[in-house]
């Protein structure tokens, strides 16, 4: 699990220097400071059951179904080739590049693609649960979300159905307090997202976002509560958003957010907190707990020594493989509008 | 419900019987199929056109759908990407805007996105249509909005013939498509026709020529067929010739039946109870300038709504939609252009 958080880091980190060299185009969606959630939050999961990220989420997607390898190859998430791929825009992008960043899923390994319109995945997510209820499954689905898509009328009447029929939706919120340039208050009427929950009767998680360990039983809890047939949740994770909306918001995000409310929100670096609670449980020594300081440090100050070496090449290959890749033919943009006809 | 299933055949059926029928015998065909809108299994869906479904195929598969058509269509979206087949009632075509986004952003562009990974055999249907003082939102005719999001296709039938052949093609097609059935038409009499007992499927894409003629040519789609036929009729009184094709899909247009008669007549009038503007008249004149230009001996006229809502009482609903007088005068004035 601690790999994985820096894994993750190391995903946005190494995006951002690999834009920097001129080697990547296109806007990043950092999800810096907020790796705990994903890592906790996919770590429990059945190989089968469904996830829905957006685009804060990236890791994700080689996350999922990694708690056995990262590289295992049955494993039913994406590869770390698959998704970079996806990055720099190439043929071997699972959508064949053909929508950007965090567009992407696939059915075969039960991720669902999502639009820019976020909280448009939750309905899809209850109508794949009732599907798999039919089938005789058992799987539960992740939908990520942030704060602000829960003034969507779709979050609304979403959770509502999926609530009526006790469908195994889990809904997580990263609640990063920043939707764009709205501050949470701006959106939200409660301090706490998960209070909606008493509107449709399911259960409202509040977990530390920061906290990969409090995230991964926050989100157990309501995992074995869909996959008991009980229906829905909400689990918000309490986070703040390290950068701007996108890349090219950095610069004014640092002035429409004071200061000292980014260091605040900064100074809990899920890193740390995971290495902290690992010391005082025993399971590191003090001398790993002095390698791999990659907490609190910027893309720019960051170095490959600050993670662990498989982490980089993990990395390194997905990059390669991308960087390699062909884009796809122009006249591929005319193909798949509807089903084709062999 | 046998007798619903599967009816005698004899006996002409109405327009609301074939859909049933379709629904019916394609729940019957395809275990995977599920249908789901407001009100379509206690009641028996608002018009009646699921009745009895859900006592035959069960609450699990037929599923009375909380008020959202947003999440009748998302979750239609999820359920196609996990295998199943969706028919998803709007109660009137008019709410399908409160489920927009999930049909043009979610539901369209699905295959699209996965690059062909993933088909989406979802069927939106609803009842739709003005001529009978429903007002402003129980009267659309919102096609147009749907064929300018590529991805769907969208049908529009106007016989019993049709809505059954259509319906059964469209649940088999493996796209999403909009089928806009006329409620008008729905328990009409003259429109009843006998329907083959075996299974059939109209093939998406192919108009049919209602009526033959060698003057000028109507094309229309929905009710406005009829008004089109009596049009002919009273053209014929007045010794003008008019040919009717009526399209029934609008997404794929059969451009060459079209084309074909225009060849022979040489003059177009396109019909539809949908606005003006932006309307799928205006892009079947444009398809026919575009590429049959030269046939053409007098300029293309649209009759259509007005650029206005649909409105309530008959004087003023009447006044701003296509008519026969319309059609009348309209061809009257294009064949002497």
């Amino acid at each position: 699990m601690f790999k994985q958080v820096y894994l993750a880091r190391y995903f946005d980190v190494r995006l951002i220097k690999e834009k920097r060299r001129g080697r990547l185009k296109g806007t990043l969606y950092s999800s810096h400071n907020q790796e705990a959630i994903l890592v906790g939050a996919l770590f429990g999961l059945k190989s089968t059951d469904w996830i829905s990220p957006i685009h804060r989420d990236m890791p994700a997607f080689f996350l999922k179904d990694s708690r056995l390898g990262w590289r295992r190859p049955d494993r039913l998430g994406m590869t770390i080739e698959e998704v970079c791929a996806q990055v720099w825009g190439k043929a071997d992008s699972p959508g064949r590049a053909r929508d950007n960043w965090s567009h992407i899923g696939s059915r075969a390994k039960h991720i669902i693609h999502s639009t820019s319109m976020l909280a448009g995945t939750i309905p899809v997510a209850a109508g794949v649960m009732y599907a798999d209820r039919l089938n005789g499954g058992d799987a539960v689905c992740l939908t990520f979300n942030g704060e602000g898509s829960t003034a969507q009328g779709i979050f609304h009447e979403a959770i509502n159905y999926a609530a009526v029929h006790k469908l195994g939706v889990v809904t997580i919120v990263e609640n990063n307090q920043w939707a764009y340039g709205t501050p949470l208050e701006l959106g939200c009427p409660t301090p706490d997202v998960a209070e909606r929950a008493k509107g449709y009767g399911i259960p409202g998680f509040i977990a530390d976002g920061q906290d990969v360990f409090d995230v991964y039983d926050k989100v157990m809890m309501a995992v074995d509560h869909a996959r008991a047939g009980n229906g829905p949740s909400i689990v918000e994770c309490k986070t703040f958003r390290a950068y701007g909306h996108g890349d090219h918001d950095d610069d004014r995000a640092n002035k429409y957010r004071p200061q000292e409310e980014i260091e605040k929100g900064r100074e809990r670096d899920p890193i740390s907190v995971c290495r902290q609670t690992l010391l005082a449980l025993g399971y590191l020594g003090p001398e790993d707990a002095e390698s791999y300081q990659a907490e609190g440090k910027n893309a720019s100050e960051a170095a490959n020594e600050d993670f662990p070496p498989e982490v980089v090449q993990y990395l390194n290959e997905g990059i390669e493989f991308a960087l390699q890749s062909p884009l796809p033919e122009a006249e591929e943009a005319g193909r798949w509008v509807f089903k084709e006809i062999n | 419900m046998s007798a619903v299933a599967n009816p005698p055949a004899i006996g002409k059926k109405n327009y609301v019987t074939a859909i049933k029928e379709a629904l019916f015998e394609e729940m019957e065909r395809n275990p995977d199929m599920i249908c789901q809108g407001e009100d379509i299994g206690i009641l028996g869906g608002a018009f009646g056109v699921t009745e009895g479904l859900q006592a035959k195929y069960g609450t699990d598969r037929v599923i009375d759908m909380p008020i959202s058509e947003a999440c009748i269509v998302g979750s239609a979206v999820g359920m196609a990407l996990a295998g199943k087949t969706v028919m998803a009632e709007m109660q009137f075509i008019d709410f399908i805007s409160c489920g927009f986004d999930q049909i043009v952003n979610m539901l369209a562009t699905y295959h699209y996105r996965t690059a062909g990974e993933v088909n989406m055999p979802v069927v939106i249907r609803g009842p739709a249509g003005a001529y009978g003082g429903g007002a402003l939102y129980h009267s659309q005719m919102n096609e147009a909005w749907f064929c300018n999001a590529p991805g769907l296709k969208v049908i529009c039938p106007s016989t019993p013939y049709d809505a059954k052949g259509l319906m059964k093609a469209a649940l088999r097609d493996g796209n999403p498509c909009l089928f806009f059935e006329i409620k008008e038409l729905y328990r009409k009499r003259e429109v009843e026709e006998l329907l083959p007992e075996d299974d059939y499927v109209i093939p998406l894409g192919k108009a049919a020529v209602r009526h033959e003629g060698k003057d000028i040519t109507f094309v229309s789609y929905g009710q406005n067929v009829y008004h089109c036929l009596q049009a002919a009729v009273e053209l014929e009184k007045l010794g003008v010739s008019a040919e009717v094709i009526d399209i029934r899909t609008l997404v794929p247009l059969d451009e060459d039946t079209i084309f074909t008669s225009i060849a022979k007549t040489n003059r177009l009038i396109v019909v539809n109870e949908a606005p003006m503007t932006c309307g799928f008249a205006g892009e079947i004149i444009a398809r026919v300038s575009e590429k049959a230009f030269e046939y053409l001996d007098a300029a293309p006229v649209r009759i259509t709504r007005l650029d206005t809502p649909v409105p309530w009482v008959k004087p003023l609903e009447l006044y701003v939609l296509p008519s026969v007088e319309k059609i009348v005068s309209a061809a009257l004035k294009t064949v002497r252009y």
